[in-house]
């Protein structure tokens, strides 16, 4: 019915443009009120302990060329599990897309500029287990993790802007975890909407097909002030412990050349009234 | 506040506290507008596309992308400590009828669930939550679950979940409605007569929404990894 690998079929939802949009009307006042209202007496805790935000790069465990920057916002469990919110970015952007002209006989000026304000799209969510809580897992669940220590060593992943000072010891905490990230919205191929089965996303490693594009890394090095260069984060880091071990399960792609793909089927709903 | 119904002890040591006093520090640097535009908690159920019997109560906490689509991060209970459990991302019915067919299925009504008052705001008043359920009412929802609470997983085990939502009477578990009634001092009777005067799509409820009435499984499946993209691949002879 549905497959993480499949390209949607063509309709206003799918395929769009480099920089998706979601369709849809901008939000309303009375929305924006409605939302204000709840604000001051709802306390949103669980989103309130997500306190720290890191940038890194995902790349689609079904084809590992396909590969996108993401924001992790994480929120700390206990010492050794983390979950995070993951979205295409941090922040919305406005960017003057072209002009419009003015009605006749209006005393504003003949054309006014349009802008087009990009939205931040919600595209999965990762969990991060320490390598003890890692290890007690089975080998069938253990496939479906990542390491970090590269990613971590390579200055791909990042508190986005903290002082490597105050960030080197959760980043050598970092190297030694393991991650599971799903993706519930292939931004990155232009869905306006997020469509099909979760995908499951892998780290980038030293080795192709592994390797993050350096024009991913270079545009968000530059936006970020970011220096993942030989000479910046990762001469940083070199001194890093690396883990003793990485789990050889993990990073299934490494060992096997395989990805994984996710499928939605039809099925028997066990029911016990009816349904619809 | 109370937390969830489902009792799940999630692994690992207490969080130390220099760690805590790190991430309290570094957060205060940074940028966190996609959270920022969380605005507002639902309280609701799912169950499993294969598994009417297995609900889970959902806290889901939700931002407009635009007026016709929000997205939410769901949480298994209100409070600090809760699990991240899944997502949902809930759309208007006109954004739901230009997905494709074969996408329908994975989405679901909530015309039921907030006529049946069963999906609330926790601590909002009722004549303020019903201007916003009023808009709900009419939207489609996907919901995927990642962590299976139900089951007393202390880690977010196995593939991920597409989930359901509850379309009639007699579907909802009689002790998770008590948990969360109780729990939250709320009562579903009631706030449906509140709530008769509003209505669901206008268009009716898709046929092909809600699993299109059947029940769905996710599967994971070996692929080969192309060997290189379709950009850029060099030509071994020219």
């Amino acid at each position: 019915m549905s497959s993480s690998d499949q390209n949607p079929a063509a309709t206003p939802a799918s395929g769009g443009p480099a920089e998706p949009a979601p369709p849809g009307r901008p939000t309303t006042v009375s929305s924006q009120v409605l939302d204000v209202g709840a604000q001051l007496v709802q306390a949103l805790k669980p989103v309130r302990q997500m306190k720290q935000h890191a940038c890194s790069f995902a790349l689609y465990a079904y084809d590992l060329h396909r590969q996108m920057e993401v924001h992790h916002f994480v929120s700390r469990l206990n010492q050794d599990v983390l979950q995070c919110a993951v979205y295409d970015s941090d922040k919305p952007s406005a960017r003057l897309i072209g002009t419009r002209r003015r009605r006749l006989f209006s005393a504003a000026p003949a054309r006014r500029a349009v802008t087009k304000i990009t939205v931040v799209m919600m595209a999965g969510v990762e969990y991060i287990v320490s390598d003890t809580i890692f290890e007690g897992l089975p080998p069938d669940e253990q496939r479906l993790w990542h390491s970090h220590a590269y990613e971590v060593k390579a200055g791909l992943w990042t508190d986005v802007g903290v002082p490597e000072s105050l960030q080197s010891s959760e980043m050598a905490s970092l190297a030694k975890t393991y991650s599971k990230f799903w993706c519930t919205w292939q931004v990155d191929r232009g869905d306006a909407l997020p469509l099909g089965a979760p995908a499951l996303m892998v780290s980038p490693h030293a080795a192709e097909p592994g390797r993050a594009r350096g024009e991913l890394v270079r545009g968000r090095d530059e936006r970020y002030r970011i220096d993942s260069s030989a000479g910046g984060l990762k001469a940083a880091r070199v001194e890093m412990d690396e883990p003793e071990w990485i789990n050889p399960n993990a990073d299934y792609w490494r060992l096997h050349r395989k990805g994984f793909a996710v499928d939605v089927v039809q099925a028997e709903m066990k029911r016990h009234a009816p349904f619809p | 506040m109370a937390s969830s119904c489902h009792n799940v002890e999630v692994p690992g040591k207490p969080t130390e506290t220099g760690t805590a006093l790190l991430e309290t520090a570094t957060g205060t640097i940074q940028g966190f507008a996609p959270l920022n535009q969380i605005h507002q908690h639902l309280c609701a159920f799912h169950f499993y596309a294969d598994d009417m019997g297995r609900q889970v109560e959902a806290h889901h906490f939700c931002a407009h992308l635009n007026e016709d689509v929000r997205q939410c991060l769901i949480f298994d209970g209100p409070g600090a400590g809760a699990r991240l459990i899944g997502v949902e991302y809930i759309v208007s019915e006109e954004v739901f009828l230009t997905l494709p067919d074969g996408e329908k299925p994975l989405w679901h009504t909530h015309e039921f669930e907030v006529k049946g008052g069963v999906l609330f705001m926790p601590g909002v008043p009722g004549v303020v939550e019903r201007r916003d359920l009023e808009k709900v009412c009419k939207t489609y929802g996907k919901t995927i679950h990642f962590w299976q609470v139900d089951r007393g997983d202390a880690l977010p085990l196995g593939l991920p979940q597409i989930m359901m939502a509850l379309t009639r009477e007699g579907q909802l578990r009689q002790d998770l409605a008590d948990c969360v009634e109780k729990k939250f001092g709320v009562s579903f009777h009631k706030e449906t007569e509140n709530r008769a005067y509003m209505s669901g799509p206008e268009h009716g409820i898709h046929p092909l929404a809600n699993a299109a009435g059947k029940g769905l499984r996710t599967e994971i499946r070996e692929v080969d990894i192309p060997a290189s993209t379709t950009a850029g691949a060099g030509r071994v002879f020219t």
